[in-house]
């Protein structure tokens, strides 16, 4: 049944539709899948199978990117509300756009489909000051800081990901966080995000999922329990 | 309308002309200019053409001065004098030189019945729109209340940059560029000016110290950046909020520069760092005040802007919906110009009917601007070969899907319905975001303006049925072509253009989207290609 079920989904997702994902997802509560089930075996391979589409697939486009993530966002917030216990997370990150930069939707592409694959996400906001993405990683004692950026002026300027690389060192909490970016400017040059000194960097919101979570263990491979 | 059969050295043109428009007018809109040196009256005599065949009206006295009996009888005419009275073919063997600068077609524009009469030097003015793709300049005699002529023309500054964003990065990243771009806009408009007085009066240095106005209006970057400051300040969010400095430091300088030595130099200052001073214009064209409560007004371009009159406060905003409406970013995207595909319908065999600005045949196309580019995602989604999601039922592959299978440049891409998609969610979002702001609803909408060269060709049924505009019963829709312009010349013809302006900022409250709450929401549940959520 469940193959079933995670087929009418991915077939909902990869048309975007919402309303038919969520009435895939109802039906199969009202048939006695439980919500631990529904992320699982059909949201998370739903968004790998996403993740694997989106790298090859060269008609796929930035509105479907928004509307999938969307999609796995709120199906998976829906049904953590209804789990038995806390589900395992994989880790935490502190995700925010650059100062001088308003741009929100890059950030919440990544943040849904890490959401979606049990990542404890943090977003702080956007005109993200660097000493506030410090502190926030500490506060919540995330893996990963996560920084948007859509402008060449605020990915490469002073109060971007160049200073949270500065702060960490000064700091000496280099060991402890890995700095990602993603953004418009990381697409035009992919060795940008090198001299703006971060770990990593994605092309678009939905594979920054895996190249995220691959941080996140790299600092930290044991399981955490939720905050 | 009857068909101009046109024979150019570039080769054949078949042109949609209205029955009485003189065969110059006609030509003026188009790349293919005939030679001028005055208003049309027929006293230059430089519009020679030749006239084959068709029904057009019997030479002028004008004509007989101008061409000498044996010219007359090989069918030489003057463009000026020679109107259409139906279909009728002609050869234009000596056009003008090409220029960037074309006539605005009339229908455009709103007629105004205004005249400053107690004006007694300097009776001209200029009224210039300068948009971040496009330039329009409309010249005046102020005095008789008369429109000598217009042009639209490119903005140079385009080569620095499509978008707003990057030229203003441009200028922080290179030294000098700021006051190079400054001169590129501010020459433009000057030749702009000069074409005119060139072709449409026949003197250009003497009628330019007759000048006594010049108002220009634009978003307020486009302003900062015609003054050579502000470009830094723009780029930083705290700094959108607050009304930005564009004024000219010596206003001197330009009219000096103009050679408009009488001109005084009106720049209408900005609402908002993402506000401009030509959405002011629009309001004033539209009347947006004048009317019921729950009015709209949507100037969809580049930058798209809105507002909402709700009886007492002007809600306003702006949102960079990106440029897929002016035809930039896509594939074959141009501006609405001749051959532009405007209109897409489905035909009875499956196939596509391709309407084109000036009406010449579908294998004429040079591109689509943006109303055809809506046509097209409408009509595709109804055939079922584009799904909601934007996505084609069978890919067409990187070159995309031709309308009209002979010509490549009549192809959508993906891509194109991509960035579509965008610019019509991020419209929508706005519009909820301001329905919001004054506590209104959809059902209170009475008026909805649709401004801009996109509105003028835009089928409404389409664009309901993707999600761009609302379907509403109890509301009328209008369309302006080219409010902006309009809106800046009745300020000209007014006594107190200044006040005419400040008058309308004082009513405003302007909304930055990205400081509203669910704002991303609204924006991704209306991507979807699909009639818009009415759900405030």
């Amino acid at each position: 049944m469940l193959d079933t079920i995670l087929q009418a989904y991915k077939d909902a997702v990869y048309d975007t539709d919402k309303e038919a994902a969520f009435e895939v997802v109802d039906a199969a509560l009202d048939q006695g899948v439980s919500p631990e089930d529904i992320v699982f075996k059909v949201v998370i391979p739903a968004v790998e199978t996403m993740m694997a589409e989106i790298t090859k697939d060269p008609d796929t486009n930035l509105a479907q990117h928004f509307m999938t993530a969307q999609i796995a966002a709120e199906v998976t917030e829906k049904m953590l509300a209804k789990f038995q216990h806390p589900p395992a997370i994989v880790g935490r990150i502190v995700i925010g756009t650059a100062a001088g930069d308003l741009h929100s939707l890059g950030k919440r592409i990544v943040s849904g489909c890490l959401k979606a694959l049990m990542v404890e996400v943090f977003d702080i906001g956007v005109n993200v000051r660097p000493e506030r993405f410090v502190e926030a990683a500490l506060e919540h004692d995330a893996q990963v800081i996560a920084i948007s950026a859509m402008m060449v002026h605020t990915a490469t300027g002073e109060d971007g990901c160049r200073k949270v690389r500065e702060l960490l060192r000064e700091q000496g909490l280099e060991h402890r966080f890995r700095l990602v970016v993603g953004g418009a400017p990381y697409r035009f040059d992919n060795e940008l995000y090198k001299s703006v000194g971060a770990d990593a960097w994605a092309p678009d919101g939905v594979s920054a999922g895996k190249i995220i979570i691959d941080q996140i263990l790299a600092v930290k491979p044991l399981e955490v329990k939720p905050s | 309308m009857a068909t101009l059969h046109l024979h150019a050295p570039d080769g054949e043109h078949f042109l949609d002309v209205p029955i009485g428009q003189s065969v110059r007018d006609a030509l003026d809109s188009t790349e293919l200019r005939v030679r001028a040196a005055c208003g049309g009256s027929g006293s230059c005599g430089a519009c020679l053409i030749r006239y084959v065949s068709g029904a057009v009206t019997p030479l002028t006295v004008a004509e007989y001065m101008k061409i000498n009996a044996a010219e007359r009888a090989e069918g030489l005419r003057l463009a000026c004098q020679m109107r259409l009275n139906g279909d009728a073919e002609v050869r234009l063997d000596h056009p003008a030189p090409p220029s960037e600068w074309k006539s605005i077609p009339l229908d455009d524009l709103l007629p105004v019945s205004r005249s400053l009469p107690e004006l007694e030097h300097h009776i001209y003015g200029v009224a210039v729109d300068l948009g971040t793709t496009h330039i329009r300049v409309a010249l005046w005699d102020r005095k008789h209340g008369k429109r000598i002529a217009t042009r639209r023309g490119p903005n140079p500054q385009g080569i620095f940059g499509a978008d707003v964003l990057n030229r203003l990065d441009s200028v922080r990243s290179h030294p000098g560029r700021g006051a190079e771009m400054a001169k590129l806009a501010r020459s433009a408009i000057v030749q702009a000016v000069r074409d005119i007085l060139a072709r449409d009066v026949g003197e250009v240095t003497p009628m330019l110290a007759e000048i006594g106005q010049a108002i220009i209006v634009g978003n307020t970057a486009m302003l900062a950046l015609l003054s050579g400051r502000g470009g830094n300040e723009l780029l930083d969010p705290e700094a959108w909020q607050r009304q930005i400095e564009c004024q000219p430091d010596d206003p001197a300088h330009w009219s000096s520069e103009w050679f408009m030595p009488h001109a005084e130099i009106l720049l209408p200052q900005p609402v908002a760092g993402f506000v401009g001073s030509d959405l002011v214009a629009d309001l004033i064209a539209t009347g947006l005040i004048d009317g019921p409560p729950g009015s709209l007004l949507l100037d969809v371009g580049t930058n798209t802007e809105i507002a909402l009159w709700d009886g007492e406060t002007l809600h306003l905003t702006s949102v960079p919906g990106g440029p897929a409406f002016e035809g930039v970013g896509i594939r074959h995207g141009m501006a609405a110009e001749p051959r532009a595909i405007c209109r897409v319908s489905a035909t009875d065999d499956n196939g596509f009917e391709l309407g084109l600005i000036g009406g010449e045949p579908a294998a004429a196309a040079r591109g689509i601007c943006g109303s055809g580019l809506a046509d097209a995602v409408a009509v595709l989604l109804q055939a079922g070969m584009l799904r909601p999601s934007g996505r084609f039922a069978a890919p067409p592959g990187p070159d995309g899907f031709r309308l009209d299978p002979a010509n490549p440049r009549s192809a959508i891409t993906a891509g194109d319905v991509d960035a579509f998609q965008r610019a019509k969610a991020a419209t929508a979002a706005a519009l909820v975001a301001l329905l919001r702001s004054a506590g209104m609803d959809w059902d209170q909408v009475r008026r909805l303006c649709v401004c801009g060269a996109f509105g003028r060709h835009l089928n409404l049924r389409h664009a309901q049925a993707v999600g761009l505009l609302p379907a509403l019963d109890s509301c009328t829709v209008e369309l302006y072509a080219d409010a902006t312009l309009s809106g800046c010349e009745q300020a000209l013809l007014n006594p107190d253009a200044r006040a005419m302006f400040s008058s309308l900022t004082a009513k405003t409250k302007t909304i930055n989207l990205s400081l509203v709450d669910g704002y991303d929401d609204t924006y991704i549940n209306q991507l979807r290609l699909r009639p818009l959520i009415q759900k405030v």
